[in-house]
């Protein structure tokens, strides 16, 4: 090990392996496509791409999360299985070094949730704690599995539930969508045979229709979006057409996000939203308090942690738990974390293998560190 | 001394030339076409050099030029975080085109981003790959899908040549490119979404923002009025 490692790195490789997460090395030179594939193009700027002799795109790995789940998708290795990692990560930054540290646990393939879920937050929260001792810290939670579940129970039709559900944890995005719901577009455009069919709600006519225009245009019919796929979309807007959000959704969305309490009175927070709004949504509160009681039964102090409805990461793989931990007072977070059930399947999977897991930003808390002393 | 870069060819080039004859900056071109450097009769001290329209904005980025006639569309996608580098000092008028997002005219159901976003969110999980875009511009399409419209999901296909003819050949499902009249889309059974407008783009006369003498820029101060003047007369 060299002295470029943080002061920490012995106690943290220590503090994984008492935890029950092997410590596993992770090639430095990746295969650039998963990080693009899973996390979008926005990445290629802020990534260190190069080429191999043979054309492959590669990148300096820009975090741990995909890596590791690639390696157990290969190594063909059992589940559950929790593995830690401490490392340099690369990625182009305005401030700060392009390369730092990160240490985290990837927790894959328990099935019970809630243990699993508490168990990240709690082993997050005791790295963060033995490093800097004398600051406060505070946990943030969000979870998309409660929002999506509120949307199913007001009853939104699926295009608009998975529109919204996308634009989650992005105020501006989500804000965006609402306006177009409240107020939807008009599709201007579509006239002829078409219009009829669609509107007539055929869906073996339009897809016939769209074929032939796609045979016209030279495009192959099995190569990207298929003609039935066009057609079942259009009669599904043309219906939506002009059906808009009614006002008491939209006032029951707003104050859902609103919600940002202590973890500890969550729960009955989300209970009196519900008997409020008349919204049921009973399963996935169960979990969300199954989750509650696993992360109390661990000692954390309960009055650091909270829960706000609004947080979450518009990345597609998420779909449980998100969440936090910053110092109070201090900018910058210092673990980021959350549950990525559909990450495994997208990277290759056969079989879905849930996951959960977190990263912590050795660097930020070197600097806190180095501020204490 | 000062160097202003001019498009080495092509209508660009003449019409370039124009507008400075316009502003009362003469060209003395080389006698000797294959040379590339020439100087201003009205300014000894301005000297012009005749590159690519692209190469002028990478030059223009590294300071290498002083001044230059370019595309707007090449200043943005070539120069990462193009204003600290760079100034459009005018829109000269001519070159116009549109850095526009077209997809295939079958999509029936696609006339809007929001669709997009709804195609490409489901695109994975239907096709077992993200939506592909063919582009030559890689960070402007970046900026309006990600950055304007927060599509996260969606691949850029690096393309150099006959974009258009991406879909139909298979190797990207929609495109991002620069069009003048729409002609070349609607050859290719293309359509241009409704708010698919990434850079409504025309050749400028664009200023490094590189240091420079006082004299220097006291220069480049007056061949952007005489510029800026003759555009302002023009019928």
């Amino acid at each position: 090990m060299t002295t470029r490692y943080p002061a920490i790195t012995a106690d943290v490789r220590k503090l994984f392996v008492e935890r029950g997460a092997a410590m596993v090395e992770v090639a430095v030179l990746q295969p650039a496509d998963p990080f693009l594939d899973m996390a979008g193009e926005d990445l290629r700027r802020r990534i260190f791409l190069t080429e191999s002799e043979t054309g492959a795109a590669l990148c300096l790995r820009p975090e741990f999360t995909i890596p590791v789940c690639r390696d157990h998708i290969a190594s063909q290795a059992g589940t559950p299985r929790r593995y830690g990692y401490l490392g340099e990560v690369f990625r182009q930054r305005r401030e700060g070094g392009n390369e730092f540290f990160q240490a985290g646990i990837e927790d894959l393939g328990d099935p019970d949730i809630a243990a699993a879920d508490a168990r990240s937050v709690v082993d997050a929260h005791a790295l963060v704690a033995m490093a800097l001792p004398h600051l406060r810290l505070t946990v943030t939670l969000g979870d998309q599995g409660i929002f999506e579940a509120v949307l199913a129970a007001l009853g939104l039709p699926r295009g608009w539930r998975m529109r919204l559900a996308r634009a989650f944890g992005s105020r501006a995005m989500l804000e965006a969508a609402l306006a177009d719901l409240a107020n939807p577009s008009r599709n201007g455009r579509l006239g002829g045979e078409a219009a009829l069919l669609a509107a007539d709600g055929d869906v073996e006519g339009l897809a016939a229709h769209i074929e032939a225009n796609m045979d016209k245009a030279g495009l192959s019919p099995s190569v990207g979006r298929a003609p039935a796929d066009i057609a079942r979309r259009l009669i599904e807007k043309v219906q939506l057409r002009s059906v808009r959000l009614s006002d008491e959704a939209f006032a029951a969305l707003k104050a859902f996000l609103a919600i940002d309490v202590p973890l500890a009175g969550a729960g009955a927070a989300l209970s009196a939203f519900a008997a409020s709004t008349g919204l049921s949504f009973d399963a996935a509160l169960e979990n969300f308090s199954a989750r509650t009681v696993a992360i109390a039964s661990h000692g954390l102090n309960m009055d650091a942690v909270r829960y706000d409805a609004a947080f979450g990461r518009p990345l597609d793989y998420y779909t449980g738990l998100v969440f936090e931990i910053a110092a109070q007072g201090e900018a910058g977070v210092l673990v980021g974390g959350g549950r990525y059930d559909r990450l495994l399947t997208l990277l290759g999977a056969k079989a879905t293998i849930p996951g959960v897991g977190f990263s912590v930003w050795l660097d930020r808390i070197e600097t806190l560190r180095e501020g204490a002393q | 001394m000062i160097v202003l870069a001019l498009p080495s060819k092509g209508r660009l080039k003449e019409q370039a030339l124009e507008i400075l004859a316009k502003a009362g900056l003469t060209v003395n071109l080389p006698e000797d076409t294959r040379k590339y450097h020439a100087r201003i009769a009205e300014f000894p001290e301005v000297e012009i050099a005749f590159l690519s329209a692209s190469e002028i904005a990478g030059e223009i980025g590294r300071g290498g030029v002083d001044l230059g006639v370019t595309g707007e569309d090449l200043v943005r996608e070539n120069l990462a975080d193009w204003e600290e580098r760079a100034e459009i000092v005018a829109r000269l008028g001519f070159g116009h085109a549109d850095v526009v997002v077209a997809v295939p005219d079958a999509w029936l159901d696609v006339d809007t981003m929001a669709d997009l976003d709804d195609v490409a969110a489901d695109f994975r999980s239907r096709h077992g790959r993200r939506l592909r875009i063919a582009t030559k511009y890689w960070r402007l399409t970046q900026q309006f899908f990600s950055g304007k419209h927060g599509i996260q999901v969606y691949r850029i296909v690096e393309s150099l040549g006959a974009t258009e003819g991406a879909p139909a050949a298979g190797s990207a499902d929609i495109i991002v490119d620069i069009t003048s009249t729409g002609s070349t889309l609607r050859a290719n059974h293309l359509k241009k979404l409704t708010d698919g407008l990434v850079l409504p783009s025309q050749a400028c006369l664009v200023a490094s923002r590189k240091a420079r003498a006082a004299n220097d820029a006291a220069l480049l101060d007056e061949v952007v009025a005489r510029v800026g003047a003759a555009l302002l007369s023009r019928p």
